[in-house]
């Protein structure tokens, strides 16, 4: 009898720790995350991807801007996955640069705007909310450096993909054909641009 | 070339009613879009249609000469990437409509938990997907008709003039308010429903099991030496951004999140100092989008070329990129 009583009460509270757990996650993340999904859905409608499409264009001409910039707006306007479509504006050298610089800001995105990746936020909220736990002051302080120090790690990957992209370029014998690319580009040949 | 239709249905676990696909001179592409080589589903699609399976990671392929995408996707992301696209789908994995382009992933060009048992020559019964340019061409239509009835309204609120008009736009103004706000509130919901609460349910039950069991202690012990001193982050780092690696570890994040997960009740119990929160996060994630490479591209329409080039030039960047975002938040964290 002992063997089945200790039995039994181990298997309930297996699950009562799990419903412990999940009570957690629930009360303590969803609320916010919800009205914040929602604020961040309507912004995104109002301001229209139109009047981010020309912002981007704008910030896909400059180095520095092409990989902090251009992609913080595109992970937020339009979230992961749909951000990398922005690629589109660019000439095709940098495209593999400014996805590797966008997708990296995939996370520390969420730290202030979670809807940009809802799917995936439990990096960030996992390990926050140990923080938070122990140490709340230190949560806002932790949110801004993840975001800061994001933007600083897309704009080093966005420059060293660019220059790796441009060495297997010449490695592999690709230079003429992107010269084409580049040469289209140059002719105002966006790809995909639709009008 | 002969092909032959084949029918496709959904394995156990699986979403969808299965497809059924006929390969056509111009669709005659399986791509399989499995983080490297070709998926023996894709492979065994081939085989009975007559089609030509093609490796996705390496190669690109235009999305008109595509006949079905095969995917390995639990998470959120690539599973809506070809549905989007209106390419008929076919994931390996039991995933289900969720994430941000759920809304795309319909019955008629998804299906899901496919292993090569469940795909079949078809029988007599050959339904083809409506051409695409018809549902276009549809949508337009509807798009017109909508367009005209605004104008019309226009055309009557303008008529109406002074201070009819005022209060017509005002009104007009409020309602748009309203109704984005509240489209917005029911997207947030379907999103939580579809996403974010399955995901809590699966990692509560496992965080249940982890520290009842006393297992948290012990993957404590094991990661702890590893995760509490600047070099050990560091080689963290590297580790989740191997070449090899890094494809294998990034499909929706799962893995990354489940170790925040673990990691944040280690740092919430004391175990880890709180300054060792923000480099842990860059050191976890080292491989972030890595599996993703050639659907992101094609999503910024690039070209086969830049494809080729640019899934090596992402992964061995992150060699180098990846080491160096967990210093600077070592170092960034000091702040904290």
């Amino acid at each position: 009898m002992d063997v089945i009583t200790w039995f039994a009460e181990r298997f309930i509270g297996l699950f009562k720790a799990a419903a412990e757990s999940f009570t957690g996650l629930v009360t303590g993340i969803l609320p916010l995350l919800i009205v914040l999904l929602t604020a961040m859905y309507a912004i995104t409608t109002w301001i229209g991807e139109e009047r981010v499409t020309r912002a981007v264009q704008w910030a896909g001409k400059y180095q520095i801007t092409r990989y902090t910039i251009m992609p913080i707006i595109a992970v937020i306007m339009l979230t992961n996955p749909m951000c990398y479509s922005f690629g589109r504006f660019l000439p095709e050298k940098q495209k593999p640069a400014f996805y590797d610089s966008a997708v990296s800001f995939v996370h520390p995105v969420t730290a202030f705007f979670p809807h940009a990746n809802a799917g995936e936020i439990f990096v960030w909220t996992g390990v926050s909310a140990g923080v938070l736990a122990i140490n709340p002051g230190a949560y806002a302080r932790l949110a801004a450096l993840y975001f800061i120090v994001g933007i600083v790690v897309i704009l080093i990957r966005g420059v060293v993909t660019e220059f790796i992209t441009k060495l297997l370029i010449k490695r592999g014998g690709h230079q003429e054909r992107f010269d084409e690319f580049d040469a289209a580009y140059a002719a105002g040949q966006i790809q995909g641009a639709k009008s | 070339m002969t092909y032959q239709s084949v029918s496709i249905r959904k394995g156990r676990g699986g979403w969808g009613e299965g497809l059924t696909l006929t390969p056509t001179d111009e669709k005659n592409i399986v791509l399989s879009v499995t983080s490297g080589g070709i998926h023996p589903v894709a492979a065994k699609i081939a085989e009975l249609s007559g089609a030509e399976a093609v490796d996705g990671f390496t190669n690109h392929i235009a999305d008109d000469k595509v006949m079905c995408a095969v995917i390995n996707c639990g998470g959120t992301a690539r599973i809506g990437v070809y549905p989007r696209k209106r390419i008929p789908t076919v994931d390996v994995y039991p995933g289900e409509p969720g994430g941000p382009l759920a809304q795309f992933i319909t019955e008629d060009i998804f299906v899901s938990a496919v292993t090569p048992n469940e795909v079949s020559v078809a029988g007599e019964v050959v339904t083809q997907a409506q051409p695409l340019s018809s549902q276009v061409d549809a949508a337009d239509a509807d798009r017109a008709k909508y367009e005209a009835q605004k104008a019309q309204a226009k055309e009557a609120a303008k008529d109406a003039g002074g201070f009819t008009k005022l209060v017509v736009s005002f009104g007009e103004a409020i309602g748009y308010f309203i109704n984005t706000l509240l489209s917005s509130g029911r997207q947030a919901m379907k999103l939580v429903l579809n996403t974010i609460i399955p995901f809590m349910a699966y990692v509560s039950l496992l965080i249940g099991i982890v520290t009842y069991t006393k297992i948290s202690e012990w993957i404590a012990n094991g990661v702890t030496p590893l995760v509490s001193n600047p070099f050990g982050l560091i080689l963290l780092g590297v580790i989740t951004a191997i070449p090899v690696l890094s494809p294998i570890l990034g499909p929706g994040a799962a893995i990354a999140q489940v170790v925040g997960v673990l990691m944040g009740q280690q740092i919430g119990a004391g175990a880890l100092p709180v300054q060792y929160a923000l480099p842990t996060l860059f050191a976890i994630n080292g491989q972030v989008g890595c599996d993703f490479v050639p659907v992101g591209l094609s999503l910024g329409e690039a070209e086969p070329e830049t494809v080729s080039v640019g899934v090596p030039a992402v992964l061995f960047s992150r060699l180098i990129t990846s080491p160096i975002a967990v210093l600077l938040a070592y170092l960034a964290s000091f702040a904290i």
